[in-house]
């Protein structure tokens, strides 16, 4: 999935002393890979949406978006995108069948993308008390396996009809307590469920904003650092190169986005 | 079950000529080694109590009992379903680790003291020995199944 984000980042940046040799840079991990957006909610949706964009128009894929809350300023051109299908399940278990009920397709998505996998898990809780309890790691592992067992089931069968458009990806966004925000919760603590999490996606994209000058120095009005990091599938018991790319995102106030690689 | 990165097919097949040349050897990520001929499962009890400690008695259990089940669709999608010990069915998936028994999410998921539960094991154990249970069921039963709204 990382190679969709790595395309999006290089499509969105800037022409001026950029180099655009695509074999700039390490290169991303195997497609197969499954990739967690870690971060800010309204960046990562932006993220998402970009994904999912790239994906239908420069790689002529089916992309599944999946989100809890409806986007309510969707382009149009998004709108009359027929290669991408936004659904909104309402809760955990309503997300769970219908990403289930994938295999159910004759023409199956090639990108599965579920935005803010932190509210479907915390909506879950009965308590009304606010983040995760116990319980939710199990919850958690369950969605996260069956993204992975679904794009599995789905590259095997885009390979077989030998469509282009495999092997099937998988892009989620989350955000952690910790990043939220809450002050009761102690920032040095881990996230449990983002840990659970770990297991299933091999990559990570993190979005961190930078607050200090250098958005003012650029023009810009919000200036983030987008870390690539995670590993490739071992291959015969040999350890991959592990992913790391650093990107700076500056974000104008016109909403232009601008990536460069660091 | 496709064996994830950490179980995989040996190219070096070192202890071949311990369990004769056509047995497949799978090695895991301790480097530890056991043979994938049916009778040798068995024989290396020990083995398989070293690397997955108490549960893969309990797994051999599993083993012994049947209770391993692959569940397939019309559509070419597949499932295990394990019945424990209590008699509840626990469902698994083909291509990675997941199992919602208490177990593994205590002893797997919380405390990182272990790669999988019984179940889990017990599905890798019947595929090697051959002993999977088959069912067909609908693709409508599948996604429940694989939801965990509902089952066969």
């Amino acid at each position: 999935m990382t190679d969709i984000l790595t395309l999006v980042f290089r499509t969105l940046s800037s022409q001026t002393g950029q180099n655009k040799d695509p074999s700039a840079g390490p290169p991303p991990p195997a497609p197969h890979s499954n990739t967690l957006v870690v971060g800010e909610h309204r960046l990562s949706r932006s993220v998402l949406l970009l994904a999912a964009v790239t994906a239908a128009s420069e790689l002529g894929v089916r992309v599944a978006f999946f989100a809890q809350t409806q986007i309510q300023s969707l382009p149009e051109c998004l709108q009359r995108c027929s290669k991408i299908t936004f659904s909104y399940p309402r809760t955990l278990e309503e997300l769970l069948q219908q990403v289930a009920s994938l295999h159910e397709f004759p023409c199956p998505p090639s990108l599965i993308i579920i935005d803010r996998l932190d509210g479907f898990l915390r909506g879950a809780v009965a308590s009304s008390h606010a983040g995760f309890h116990s319980g939710d790691e199990s919850r958690a592992a369950h969605l996260a396996a069956l993204l992975c067992d679904t794009a599995a089931f789905l590259t095997e069968v885009l390979e077989k009809r030998g469509s282009s458009s495999a092997p099937c990806r998988t892009i989620a966004s989350f955000l952690s307590d910790a990043d939220s925000g809450q002050e009761s919760r102690d920032p040095s603590a881990m996230d449990p469920i983002l840990d659970v999490l770990d297991r299933y996606f091999q990559a990570r994209c993190t979005l961190d904003q930078d607050r200090s000058y250098e958005a003012a120095a650029a023009a810009a009005q919000e200036a983030w650092h987008v870390y690539l990091s995670g590993t490739k599938i071992p291959d015969d018991l040999e350890d991959g190169p592990t992913l790391a790319q650093e990107w700076k995102l500056f974000i104008f106030p016109e909403g232009l986005m601008e990536f460069k690689l660091v | 079950m496709v064996a994830p990165y950490w179980l995989m097919k040996s190219g070096s097949a070192r202890n071949k000529k311990l369990c004769g040349k056509n047995a497949d050897i799978f090695t895991c990520s301790s480097r530890t080694t056991f043979p994938r001929h049916p009778e040798n499962i068995r024989r290396d009890d020990a083995k398989l109590k070293f690397v997955f400690g108490t549960c893969a008695l309990q797994a051999l259990d599993l083993v012994d009992q049947r209770s391993v089940t692959c569940l397939s669709s019309p559509s070419g999608r597949k499932a295990f379903q394990v019945i424990g010990g209590s008699g509840r069915l626990y469902t698994c998936f083909l291509s990675c680790h997941y199992c919602p028994c208490p177990a593994f999410t205590y002893t797997v998921l919380r405390r990182n003291q272990g790669l999988l539960c019984k179940h889990i094991l017990a599905v890798y154990l019947c595929q090697a020995m051959a002993v999977t249970q088959q069912e067909s069921i609908s693709d409508q039963q599948m996604s429940a199944v694989l939801s965990g709204t509902g089952g066969p």
